[in-house]
């Protein structure tokens, strides 16, 4: 336990340390800086209703592009620079196993993500000072989000340790997360009822929305919960068979 | 400590090491002898438990480093080919999170980084970057991590690569101190590093081992026949005359108009210089230098990997190993 947190301790400070962290903190604040100055102006037209206004702060399109785009660059680095550098031969050769490298190494990463967020509970105080907001949605809204980061992250980390070039990682991230993240909205091709309730369990782009709404269906936790476990577990066989190669 | 029992490590285009068998007790320091490519870091992989052996057995402080994998790692200080490091960290916090690595815990992370910055000279740069320091300070930093956890066994791959003389002295001194009280595996293609370093010496070419002993006795098992060089001036007839003299097997001649060489093969425990000497005051020759040749171990080791190379047809026919074991 205490190694696998010495790898996410380490982690975690890497991020801070390299000019991506920053790219991608600064991008991440101007984007959903100007998202919450679009909700206050709808916020302050006549008819405005203060729920629907707050989901929008988690729903909009924004957020799924940024997330699409910005977990792959967050993962990339995690294993093509220890191959890099060679470093990866120490952290293996340690008294850790592969499953602890992999998993910590996923939660350092997650916690930069997790870092990332931060900033937008100012947002959240802003309009509690100002407006009745019901807490309930937001903290719901924000356990969704970690659960799709997660999701996007385990993928990120499976495509990391596929590939020495840090690129490849993020582009053979991207083009997996795609198909993940698109086949849930595929629903509006079909019209056979009992096809779109199938493909609904799959749409993230709801998921979302009914956790804007501060529903938690268990179905949903135990789908994001297994799916990044099974992302992380196939990095774990990778990076095992992967060490022959290195 | 490192007792290694006919270990093989094929690949499946090549054999990469094949049949070895050593051991490195406590205090010892071995080096690892051998060209590029000779199956010496392989080796060194499949001891840190980085890479499983094809067959063949390895223990590292009595735990198999397939079977017990975790525990033989504990007791491994590794420094890997070319100092790998986290460039964006300082000393002191590589060291910590590779003390934590290896499961040290508490209080005792400060106080053993505090012993391997003192252990490997790198007080004046302990709060900084890696990136920023030299390449001599970056070897010690990587030696530093390899033993902050203060392990009984070193494996050193190459420890001394790509460093000027006064650092690689340096090194070596730390390594020799360190050996006091571990069992050292150091890998090296640089001969005089062993002969400055090591106790035992272990050669290695193409995955096998060729040869092994202490640097002294590996020199005097391969010395063959003794040779005298003499250089008289001015071009001279000596060759009968050398010849003559007594455990002179044969004498080359090399006239030239401002001086002759020669050089004399002797046999066994005989040397003429002295009656090259005489020969040259009775006939008034000048004599202007007079060697015995000792054997270096570089031509030990040349002599070595020529046994190897006239022999290649008997080496080929090596991967017979049972096939239905795969790499896995």
């Amino acid at each position: 336990m205490r190694r696998f947190l010495a790898i996410v301790g380490r982690e975690w400070r890497a991020y801070f340390l390299s000019p991506l962290a920053y790219v991608i903190l600064a991008a991440f604040l101007v984007c959903s800086g100007w998202v919450f100055w679009i909700l206050l102006a709808s916020l302050s037209g006549p008819n405005a209703r203060a729920g629907q206004a707050l989901l929008y702060l988690f729903t909009n399109t924004f957020v799924w592009i940024y997330l699409l785009f910005t977990v792959p660059m967050i993962a990339m680095r995690l294993f093509p620079e220890e191959r890099k550098s060679g470093t990866i031969e120490v952290l293996l050769t340690s008294p850790v196993s592969e499953g602890t490298v992999v998993l910590g190494k996923f939660a350092g990463a997650f916690g930069f993500f997790l870092t990332m967020w931060a900033p937008s509970l100012v947002y959240v105080i802003i309009l509690r000072a100002h407006t009745p907001i019901d807490i309930g949605p937001v903290a719901s809204a924000y356990l969704g989000i970690a659960l799709l980061g997660a999701l996007f992250l385990a993928v990120g980390t499976f495509a990391s340790v596929l590939t020495k070039n840090q690129i490849v990682a993020a582009i053979l991230a991207f083009a997996m997360l795609i198909p993940l993240f698109s086949a849930g909205l595929l629903d509006v091709l079909l019209s056979d009822p009992s096809k779109t309730d199938l493909i609904g369990y799959f749409n993230m782009w709801e998921h979302m929305e009914d956790f804007a709404r501060g529903v938690v269906d268990s179905r949903r936790l135990v789908y994001y919960v297994s799916l990044t476990a099974f992302f992380l577990f196939l990095a774990t066989v990778v990076l095992n068979s992967k060490k022959e190669t290195a | 400590m490192i007792e290694v029992q006919n270990l093989t490590k094929t690949y499946p285009s090549q054999t990469a090491v094949a049949d070895v068998t050593f051991s490195v007790k406590e205090g010892e320091i071995v080096g690892f002898l051998g060209p590029n490519g000779a199956g010496k870091t392989t080796t060194m992989r499949v001891l840190t438990g980085f890479l499983p052996p094809t067959s063949g057995t390895a223990r590292i402080a009595g735990n198999d480093v397939v079977t017990r994998s975790k525990e033989a790692r504990a007791a491994i200080g590794y420094l890997p080919e070319s100092a790998a490091l986290y460039p964006e960290m300082r000393v002191t916090e590589y060291l910590a999170y590779r003390a934590r690595l290896e499961g040290v815990t508490g209080p005792a992370v400060k106080s053993r980084v505090a012993e391997a910055v003192d252990r490997c000279l790198l007080g004046e740069v302990a709060h900084r970057k890696i990136d920023n320091l030299s390449k001599g300070y970056r070897q010690r930093t990587a030696l530093a991590g390899a033993l902050v956890h203060q392990p009984p066994v070193l494996i050193l791959d190459e420890p001394t690569v790509g460093l000027d003389p006064m650092q690689i002295i340096k090194i070596r001194e730390m390594i020799r101190s360190l050996g006091r009280e571990r069992a050292v595996l150091l890998s090296t293609h640089i001969l005089p590093e062993v002969d400055a370093v090591c106790d035992r010496v272990l050669i290695i070419d193409r995955g096998r081992i060729v040869g092994e002993g202490t640097p002294q006795e590996l020199r005097s098992k391969l010395a063959g026949t003794p040779v005298v060089r003499a250089v008289f001036k001015g071009d001279v007839a000596v060759r009968d005359a050398l010849a003559g003299l007594s455990g002179v097997v044969a004498v080359e001649e090399e006239r030239g108009p401002g001086e002759t060489r020669a050089r004399l093969e002797c046999l066994p425990d005989a040397d003429p210089s002295e009656e090259i000497f005489h020969l040259a005051v009775a006939r008034g020759l000048v004599l202007r230098q007079l060697t015995r040749e000792a054997l270096s171990l570089e031509d030990v080791f040349v002599q070595l990997m020529r046994h190897d190379e006239a022999a290649p047809a008997a080496a080929e026919p090596e991967p017979a190993s049972p096939p239905p074991e795969a790499a896995s």
